[in-house]
């Protein structure tokens, strides 16, 4: 996994390219952080200020806080080693480690400070919050020039992981930048159509809309994830054993993998969810079920192909063991399509989840979901409450395309390293 | 002198649709310590068959069907689950264990095509630590990388390009790479199969000195598979010619450039290109090799020979004692 991600950002390990020209691009990256940041940071402000726990604004500042600091951490470190003019990788996971730690005592510190009614909570939002903008700085201070020296497909992967962690950044910080809690009823009038007090509307039980378009993403976030977990971990295993062993074990797992293949996916999902009953894990475990045999197949077709290369057949020769086989030369080499099917089954994952709660297996009523609103404002859209369905459409679209970029762009990237 | 392998009556078969192909026929070879056997043979003729096989590496679906393969080691080979006494080792008798503590540490094995032998997710040094913990876990990394630089340098490979990955070396330093690999955990017996058919002359020229160089310095008796003659001439201390997976004919090699005895023999040596002649006319052997699922009644050579009296097209030649001091299999000799 590791090699996989420093495959893609630290492409060599080493860079060839000058002091001076790093510079450069370091310059470049500078302004459009720069731009990026006083944007975000504007439509945060606006939003937070009007917070309902009403610190919503100390929250956003806090994770840029911690953000800066650790981008600041880890380029530091980069700079300092320099040996023959050239930017070398180091890990930067200790003093990352450090700065984290540093703030979380103080975010718990100004936790009881600032909001003494829920320190704890409010800790753990920032150091949640402040990671996952880490996160998303990194992509753009480190992945940018990296992934720009592929071309397109490296430019679809940044975007794509841009609009990811964004997402789940809004997300995190959901509860605390809300304007009003986004399950109350009647904050404001029945379906009030977008307004001032109510940028993007209200429901037909009078919640408000906005409210609901941040916290929504929770539920649809946490069911991809696991079910993506649930999948990989299980759909990668036996897809490596069924192709490395072949034979009848190979036959039987084939089997069952095709039998579960054959039902049209959303149908099999709906099924499984209508046993299992609502709730997040049974409907990520609904969705990893269907999933698991694109994984199997992808894993043990490549299984087939890089066993055969001559490489695995040189490191027979020369003794090595079952193991390294298996995990140090025919692993590594399947990973990255199965990291690409990751990225494409979170996709799904997320229309699959939203089509589950459309059709009412998913989730209770009372949570703030993307997939409840579409269901909702689908059915008064007649009366021509639009505003219900669009947004939540739209950050569903948007999360989708989010990932669906990500995995089109590490695709094109991966592919031709796995061919050389 | 110890014989450090032996063949005896060898048949691989490919089990084909369309019926099984007899790769190696009957082939017994012996080799001496120290010595190298050239392999040479037009393509298709079971070179790269006889050399795997002594490995018990016969690709699917191919069956080492009768034989013995013997090898003698030098010391006792110990790891965890079992042990291998010194002395003579009959391969086609061990079990998956066994063989893989054999391969590497008793045999190398150097494959044609370097730029795809090695793991592109793995740096030269972990090739290295891996191969050398494989065979021994007790081997710290450290310990294992030292041990590659020095191979590396003795190849020419600056001792630092070990965190290097496949992809940033040329054709010719991987196929260095492979060798040092091959030769890192000390084998008796190495087998190149046509180690530098994919590299330009010069660089050819430069790995077949170097594998000279580390023959002596590491010991080794050595089995080398090619299509180019020339290279024999120089470093092969015997020559093997096989014909659709016979031995056609087995002899020193200066006797066998000298004095070849069999047609076929003679025929490859004429296509062989002599710059110093340029005016010699190429010769070229008419006919293709025999379709191994069919072959022809005989000496499967008869079709393609100039010589093919009527006993060729009927009964098989023996392998037999030949004037220079060889073996031969042909019905031109032994007779009258
Ligand atoms: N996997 C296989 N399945 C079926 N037949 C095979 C297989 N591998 C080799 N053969 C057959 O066995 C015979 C010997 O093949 P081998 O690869 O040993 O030849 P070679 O002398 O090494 O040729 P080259 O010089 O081209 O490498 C060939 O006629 C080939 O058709
Ligand atoms: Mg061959």
């Amino acid at each position: 996994m590791t090699q996989v991600l420093s495959g893609i950002f630290f492409h060599l390990g080493k860079r060839k390219e000058s002091t001076k020209d790093y510079s450069k691009k370091w310059w470049a990256v500078i302004l459009m952080l720069t731009v990026l940041v006083v944007l975000i940071v504007a439509a945060l402000i606006a939003i937070s200020l009007t917070a309902r726990s009403g610190v919503g604004i100390h929250v956003v500042a806090g994770t840029f806080l911690l953000a800066m600091t650790s981008l600041l951490t880890a380029s530091y470190i980069k700079r300092i080693n320099l040996p023959n003019n050239q930017v070398t990788r180091h890990p930067v996971y200790l003093p990352v480690a450090i700065v984290s730690v540093f703030f979380a005592i103080t975010s718990l510190v100004l936790g009881y400070i600032i909001y003494p009614t829920d320190p704890i909570g409010f800790g753990i939002v920032m150091i949640a919050g402040g990671i996952v903008l880490s996160v998303f700085f990194l992509l753009v201070y480190e992945g940018y020039p990296r992934l720009k020296i592929h071309g397109s497909p490296g430019i679809l992967a940044i975007s794509g992981l841009l609009m990811v962690t964004a997402i789940i950044y809004m997300t995190v910080i959901a509860d605390w930048i809300v304007p009003y809690s986004p399950f109350h009823i009647n904050v404001g009038g029945i379906r009030e159509p977008p307004n001032p007090s109510f940028p993007l509307g209200t429901t037909s039980l009078g919640q408000d809309m906005l409210s609901r378009v941040i916290a929504g993403g929770a539920t649809m976030l946490q069911v991809a994830a696991i079910s993506v977990v649930v999948c990989f971990s299980i759909g990668v295993p036996i897809g490596l054993l069924s192709g490395y062993r072949g034979g009848l074990v190979d036959k039987t797992i084939g089997l069952v993998m095709d039998s579960l293949f054959a039902f049209p996916g959303l149908v099999l999902a709906i099924a499984i969810a209508a046993i299992l009953g609502p709730g997040i894990l049974n409907m990520a475990i609904a969705i990893a079920v269907v999933y698991i045999p694109s994984y199997f197949r992808v894993v043990r077709s490549q299984v087939f192909t890089v066993r055969e290369l001559p490489y695995v057949e040189a490191a027979i020769v020369m003794g090595a063991r079952d193991r390294d086989i298996l995990f140090r030369y025919i692993l590594p080499n399947v990973l990255p399509s199965s990291v690409v099917i990751m990225s494409i089954n979170f996709a799904d994952a997320i229309l699959t989840a939203a089509g589950l709660t459309f059709v009412g297996l998913g989730l209770s009523v009372d949570i703030a979901d993307w997939g409840w609103d579409l269901t909702l404002g689908f059915q008064v859209l007649i009366v021509g409450a639009w505003w219900i369905s669009a947004f939540p459409g739209l950050m569903v679209i948007l999360l989708a395309l989010g990932f669906t970029l990500t995995g089109e762009g590490l695709n094109e990237i991966l592919t031709p390293k796995l061919r050389e | 002198m110890v014989d450090v392998l032996r063949i005896k009556d060898l048949i691989v078969e490919y089990t084909t649709q369309r019926g099984t192909a007899r790769a190696v026929d009957r082939v017994s070879l012996t080799l001496g310590e120290n010595r190298t056997l050239g392999l040479a043979g037009e393509s298709g003729c079971g070179k790269s068959t006889l050399g795997r096989s002594l490995m018990k590496l016969v690709p699917y679906p191919g069956k080492i069907v009768s034989g013995d393969i013997i090898l003698n080691i030098d010391h006792d080979i110990t790891w965890k689950k079992g042990t291998i006494k010194k002395g003579d080792v009959s391969i086609l008798e061990l079990n998956d264990d066994q063989l893989r503590m054999i391969r590497g540490s008793e045999i190398a094995y150097i494959f044609q095509d370097p730029m795809t032998s090695l793991n592109p997710m793995l740096s030269i040094g972990k090739h290295f630590i891996q191969i050398q913990q494989a065979h021994d876990p007790t081997i710290e990394d450290e310990q294992a990388l030292e041990r590659a630089k020095e191979v590396l340098e003795s190849l020419g490979i600056l001792a630092e390009r070990v965190d290097d990955y496949p992809h940033q070396f040329s054709g010719g330093m991987r196929q260095r790479v492979m060798i040092g690999l091959g030769l890192v955990l000390r084998p008796r017996l190495l087998i190149a199969d046509e180690p530098t058919t994919s590299l330009d002359v010069i660089v050819e020229a430069q790995i077949l000195e170097e594998m000279a160089e580390l023959k002596e310095k590491f010991n080794l008796t050595m089995i080398l598979i090619t299509h180019n003659l020339g290279v024999l001439a120089q470093t092969a201390d015997d020559v093997a010619i096989m014909y659709t997976g016979r031995l056609a004919e087995l002899a020193p090699t200066e006797a066998l450039f000298e004095n070849p005895q069999h047609p076929y023999t003679e025929a490859l040596l004429q296509s062989v290109p002599d710059v110093t002649k340029p005016d010699k006319k190429l010769a070229w052997i008419p006919g293709a090799p025999p379709d191994l699922v069919n072959p022809p009644d005989g000496c499967m050579f008869n079709p393609r020979c100039p010589f093919a009296m009527d006993i060729c097209k009927q009964e098989e030649p023996p392998l037999i004692q030949s004037d220079t001091g060889g073996l031969v299999a042909c019905h031109l000799y032994g007779r009258s």
